[in-house]
């Protein structure tokens, strides 16, 4: 009941702010504001999401079917149709898909060279950029894809600003069938501030997963209420799987490739975190932090020209190694693709 | 207040492009959040100091790391610099108001970008350690709604560079639920702006700065006012081009994603105090100053019922001023819980 006078309004308020600083002081996170939820994998999504990103923030659910987070939050609108509603980027909720049909196999690889223009990412103060790592990776890499038969695709092949929604965009327009985004680390941790983590679509209850989701999400392009849509479309759980197996042959082989050069690196292993760019790929898509710049010796390596083709070479077997397995279990449908 | 010890009141705004202070002596300062570090030996001599903050920082850029650490509403991924960056301005701020007077008491609210206290509340919190003896952060535009009073059925719409933060006040410290964030603002205005031109003028040269300057002056949503007649190089000779079109195109971008934000926060307020709300629309931030944006939002709102869209007075201490009134309301008991 809102009401009284200005002065006991004004001090509800101050109560109110004054009590989310304690809070944060004793290092305690805001109420959560869904509780009680039928598909609490999704709901820990939306959760993550709402820590994560700028354009991550819960949306009054506009979409016409009932979805989970909605239980919870009674004064939440469920007004207008959603279908026609969603914007071109976002294609239409994936119908869950018999793992018999989906994907038949790997031929187009969608590779996307984080940042990009303005966004620079992560820099160290000597001026290496993740922007132009990322693309000079992303070009060895579709080098090496082109001459074994694969069909690269690079979301930006120079300078360029681009938003998470055109990259997602422009791979699921090409029809690939695997997405790898390509990105640089930054990691403050002391000595252990080098590390090698791949990512997969799903959500996190790691706070430094969420982190960095957030801001590699930054540059997403999506309204509030897009983003509740895409969460609310990813049911699919098979696409969620076998991302899993392909973040795990990707990392496995950066891992091995890396510490042939440097045994200290440290295996931060695969994980789930709602980045935009993985929510709104249609296809299996993983997002690798393949090395790190906050680590000075890791930066002077990644000047190096070979050091830069070894990592190339390590997401390109983890790939071919990805697509193998998936020709394999899918006897028939691979060979005569040209996949070896 | 004891009676021994000076205690000074401080509000400040924390802003992506701008940073201000209010004092309870009465003082106001405003400083660009730019903070760069001289490059080298040269640098430090021609600078002459150890940190370069606000214009000078911008102008002399060329010397400078130059670091504008709250891009997008967020300080960035753990950056060190980032970090110390945001120091450098907070005390910078702080120093001005308090003008090296070390006996008196500071007791600071800081209003920051709902992102930034989604995600660097506690570093926040351990950056101010040591410059001010009590901290309350609360989110800008709440801050703004503290300060102009319009603390019931009402709704802030603050137009930052890095992000636009939505806000109801529904009579209680406001949720997760009564806020919204958007990444499109001044900063993405700019981007497109800057696309825009070199699209259709590609033989004209500019710079994201003078851009930005093109667009504060000329910009508007709905018909034109007058013509956006630039100066700008070309082939090295300066000349005259038309770019209001370009000009109205970038600033319309925002139109959408800020009345579907409106609306879906509306669609959440209990249907008794819709009307209320709609009528009492703000418009802060210096990005709120397209012309034509409070009439165009105002039409959005006719569909359902009609409403008004107002700007706050004064922009670019609107923020700061509400977090000095909260400051001020706070009591004994209040800083006793947030000593910093
Ligand atoms: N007259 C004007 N017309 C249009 N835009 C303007 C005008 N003056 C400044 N701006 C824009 O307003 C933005 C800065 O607004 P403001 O100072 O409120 O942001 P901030 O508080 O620093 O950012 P944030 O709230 O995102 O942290 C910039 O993009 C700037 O170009
Ligand atoms: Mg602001
Ligand atoms: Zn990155």
């Amino acid at each position: 009941m809102p009401g009284g006078s200005s002065d006991s309004l004004k001090r509800r308020l101050l109560a109110g702010a004054v009590d989310d600083n304690v809070r944060a002081i004793r290092n305690q996170p805001r109420r959560r504001l869904y509780r009680r939820a039928p598909f609490p994998w999704l709901l820990a999504a939306a959760g993550a999401a709402l820590v994560a990103a700028a354009a991550l923030v819960v949306v009054a659910l506009r979409s016409g079917a009932p979805a989970p987070a909605e239980s919870g939050a009674a004064s939440v609108a469920t007004s207008a149709p959603a279908p026609e509603g969603l914007p071109a980027f976002v294609s239409a909720p994936p119908a869950r898909v018999s793992g018999r049909v989906f994907p038949l196999a790997v031929r187009r690889i969608a590779i996307d060279p984080g940042h990009g223009g303005g966004d620079q990412g992560t820099r160290t103060s000597s001026g290496l950029r993740e922007k132009d790592l990322t693309l000079d990776l992303a070009r060895r890499l579709a080098a090496r894809l082109a001459a074994a038969g694969f069909e690269p695709r690079l979301t930006r092949d120079s300078d360029q600003r681009m938003l998470l929604a055109d990259r997602a965009r422009f791979a699921n327009d090409a029809g690939a069938d695997l997405f790898v985004s390509i990105h640089l680390n930054w990691i403050e941790d002391g000595r252990a501030n080098r590390g090698i983590e791949t990512f997969y679509l799903g959500p996190s209850d790691d706070p430094e997963a969420t982190q960095l989701a957030s801001f590699e999400n930054r540059e997403s392009g999506y309204s509030l209420a897009d983003v509740r849509r895409l969460l609310d479309s990813i049911y699919a759980d098979l696409r969620q799987e076998q991302s899993r197996a392909f973040a795990l042959a990707v990392q496995k082989r950066l891992l091995a490739a890396v510490r042939a050069v440097a045994p200290e690196v440290r295996d931060r292993g695969i994980k789930s975190a709602p980045f935009l760019v993985l929510v709104a790929t249609d296809m299996p898509a993983v997002l690798a932090e393949v090395a790190c710049l906050s680590n000075d010796e890791e930066a002077r390596l990644l000047g190096r020209d070979d050091y830069r083709d070894r990592i190339a070479g390590a997401l390109f077997d983890g790939i071919a190694a990805y697509s193998r397995s998936v020709a394999q279990a899918e006897p028939g449908s691979g060979s005569d693709k040209g996949v070896r | 207040m004891s009676a021994k010890e000076k205690v000074l009141s401080v509000g400040i705004d924390l802003g992506t492009s701008q940073s201000a202070i209010s004092t309870s002596a009465g003082a106001h300062h405003v400083v660009d959040s730019y903070v760069g570090w001289p490059v080298d030996m040269v640098a430090r001599k021609v600078m002459k100091k150890p940190v370069v903050i606000g214009a000078e920082a911008l102008e002399n850029r060329t010397m400078l790391d130059l670091h504008r650490p709250l891009e997008q509403g967020l300080i960035k991924e753990g950056s060190e610099k980032d970090l110390a960056a945001v120091r450098e301005i907070l005390s910078h701020l702080i120093e001005l108001a308090t003008e090296g007077n070390r006996e008196t008491r500071t007791r600071a609210v800081v209003g920051v970008p709902a992102e930034t206290m989604r995600v660097n509340k506690q570093q926040l919190r351990q950056i101010m350690r040591g410059m001010v003896d009590s901290l309350i952060i609360v989110s800008e535009p709440f801050a703004v709604a503290y300060g102009i009073e319009a603390l019931l059925h009402t709704m802030i719409i603050d137009v930052g560079a890095g992000t636009t933060d939505f806000c109801v006040m529904k009579g209680r410290y406001p949720t997760e639920e009564d806020q919204r964030t958007l990444t499109k603002a001044g900063d993405s205005v700019d981007d497109l702006l800057a696309k825009l031109i070199d699209e259709r003028h590609p033989e004209v040269q500019f710079s994201i700065h003078m851009v930005r300057g093109w667009k504060e002056q000329y910009g508007f949503v709905g018909e034109p006012a007058k013509r956006a007649l630039v100066t700008a190089p070309v082939h090295g000779k300066a000349q005259k081009v038309d770019i209001t079109d370009a000009v109205r195109a970038a600033c319309e971008s925002l139109l959408a994603p800020f009345t579907e934000t409106m609306l879906d926060l509306l669609a959440a307020v209990e249907p008794e105090y819709q009307e209320k709300v709609r009528q009492n629309v703000m418009l802060s931030g210096r990005g709120s100053r397209i012309h034509g944006l409070a009439e165009e939002l105002e039409k959005a709102l006719v569909d359902l019922g009609g409403g008004k869209v107002r700007l706050v007075d004064d922009p670019v201490f609107a923020g700061a001023n509400g977090s000095l009134a909260i400051a001020l309301d706070a009591d004994e008991d209040d800083w006793e819980k947030v000593s910093a």
